[in-house]
């Protein structure tokens, strides 16, 4: 699911960003060190579990005679993230050489001879009889979910009254909430998008918002890290016995998304070839997430019936959904009966709604600048390469020697033609 | 000496091109916008009339479509 990987990806290169001292302190955690091996590009995983039982530097030299010519692009993005990461270090003495950081390599060792469990202490057995059930546990974890999301939906409707803690609703105006004053809370084009987002996505996303936000809440953000991912590697079920918090589904789905899998929760939308959508579903999230794109028509006790038209998909424009957003949430959640059949969302809607979105946009306008009585071919043909070397062209006429660039260049443009007529 | 005029650069499609000048040739000679018609899917316009346009082709689309009476 790429939405998920280039959310998570966002995760890792927040990481990566961290300081130097503090990156080494988040490595002498193994699970840490088993999170970040996951979430590596594969050419990258390949190189680490090669450098793992050599303890010595390898020439750069060497390493790229392992790499067929045309995968040479996907070598250097490999390398660069390791050293960004600072998985690798970097030494340049007659020649640059790779070594593996070596607590990251000690702990990975023993995470591999070890088995990677977590240490259990076994718990009493009083409290082992009132453990909830796998079951009741899935429906605690989807029920909190689904009041989350309605709070961000319904808080643009009347105020509820909030049981979350200030810092998440701080969360949720940063990027999804827009406050303006004496209205409502609006949700912004980020938010509708927000949540049309798989799961994973959203929690990924509240996780990094909720990290970016601990800087100014003055808690270290590499210890935030830390737990956050030793968190997600938890079976779901198992408690722990000193201050008793049992993982549920969503968090271990955390660390399980940082690739490329996840558990696919099942679909329930049926769209038709007249338009008309059929959501099996009980849930109030989805009818707000439905209504957000179509006109929903009846709402009976486990189906909402709905038809998607031009205004209510006009009405999703306008809030700065795209289409392709719209397409591909019908496609993820269609139901099991349709969704065997190729393609599972009709080609005729499919189509349609992307054309209703280009309807929208047939007219692209851009500030710019109109030159023409260029005094001579050879400074028209500077001119022309000049603003194309800047990405400003937008239009050009070699006939009549005119031509038209964007505003942003304008200033170099004049300073260039200056230059020319000396 | 090279000659500049700043405006704002249309690129749309030929019956939009043509709607637009259109909408030019109506207009009383004080009000008209466009400075240059580049070609049949390009257009220069004066700078402001963003908005103006914008509003104009909604308006036409709307004229476009049919809404069921509730």
């Amino acid at each position: 699911m790429p939405l998920v990987k280039i959310i998570a990806k966002n995760f890792m290169d927040m990481v990566a960003s961290l300081t130097a001292r503090d990156l080494d302190r988040l490595y002498e955690n193994p699970f840490i060190c088993e999170a970040i091996l996951r979430s590596l590009p594969p050419l990258a995983k390949k190189y680490v579990m090669q450098m793992f039982y050599i303890d010595g530097a390898i020439p750069a030299k060497m390493m790229e005679e392992w790499v067929l010519p045309d995968g040479f692009t996907k070598h250097r993005v490999a390398i660069d993230r390791l050293v960004q990461l600072r998985l690798f270090s970097e030494e340049k003495k007659k020649e640059t050489t790779y070594r593996l950081n070596s607590t990251f390599q000690s702990n990975l060792r023993k995470h591999l001879i070890y088995g990677g469990a977590l240490p259990r202490e076994p718990m009493p057995s009083g409290i082992t009889a009132r453990l909830p059930t796998l079951e009741d546990l899935e429906a605690y974890a989807i029920g909190q979910w689904e009041c989350f999301l309605l709070q961000l939906i319904s808080s643009t409707q009347a105020e509820r009254p909030t049981n979350f803690s200030s810092s998440m609703m701080k969360v949720f105006q940063r990027g999804l909430l827009s406050r303006r004053d004496k209205e409502a809370p609006r949700l912004t084009e980020s938010g509708f998008q927000f949540l049309l987002m798989d799961t994973n996505a959203q929690l990924w996303y509240i996780v990094r918002e909720y990290i970016s936000n601990s800087q100014e809440r003055g808690i270290n953000q590499a210890d935030l890290i830390s737990f956050l991912l030793e968190l997600s590697f938890h079976v779901a079920g198992e408690g722990r016995k000193e201050n008793w918090f049992i993982p549920t589904k969503l968090a271990t789905n955390l660390s399980m998304s940082l690739t490329d899998s996840s558990a696919r929760k099942e679909g329930f939308i049926v769209v038709e070839t007249n338009f008309r959508m059929y959501a099996y579903s009980t849930s109030k999230l989805h009818c707000e997430i439905l209504r957000l794109f179509s006109k929903v028509e009846y709402q009976l006790p486990n189906l909402i019936v709905g038809a998607i038209t031009k205004e209510s998909l006009y009405n999703a424009f306008e809030n700065g959904i795209t289409a392709e957003q719209i397409i591909s949430f019908l496609q993820q959640n269609a139901h099991p009966r349709v969704a065997d059949r190729m393609p599972s969302v009709p080609e005729n809607v499919c189509d349609q709604i992307r054309l209703w979105e280009s309807d929208l946009n047939r007219v692209e306008m851009t500030p710019a600048h109109y030159y023409d009585e260029f005094p001579s071919r050879d400074v028209f043909e500077a001119a022309c390469d000049y603003a194309r070397d800047q990405s400003g062209l937008l239009w050009e006429d070699p006939k009549k020697m005119r031509l038209v660039v964007k505003a942003e260049i304008h200033m170099h443009m004049r300073e260039f033609l200056r230059g020319q007529n000396k | 000496m090279v000659n500049a005029i700043k405006g704002l650069f249309i690129s749309c499609d030929i019956p939009m091109a043509q709607f637009i000048i259109n909408m030019n040739a109506s207009m009383p000679q004080s009000q008209k916008f466009i400075i240059h018609i580049l070609d049949s899917t390009h257009l220069f316009v004066q700078p402001n009339m963003a908005e103006m346009i914008r509003s104009a082709i909604a308006e036409f689309r709307d004229q476009n479509s049919y809404e069921k009476p509730a």
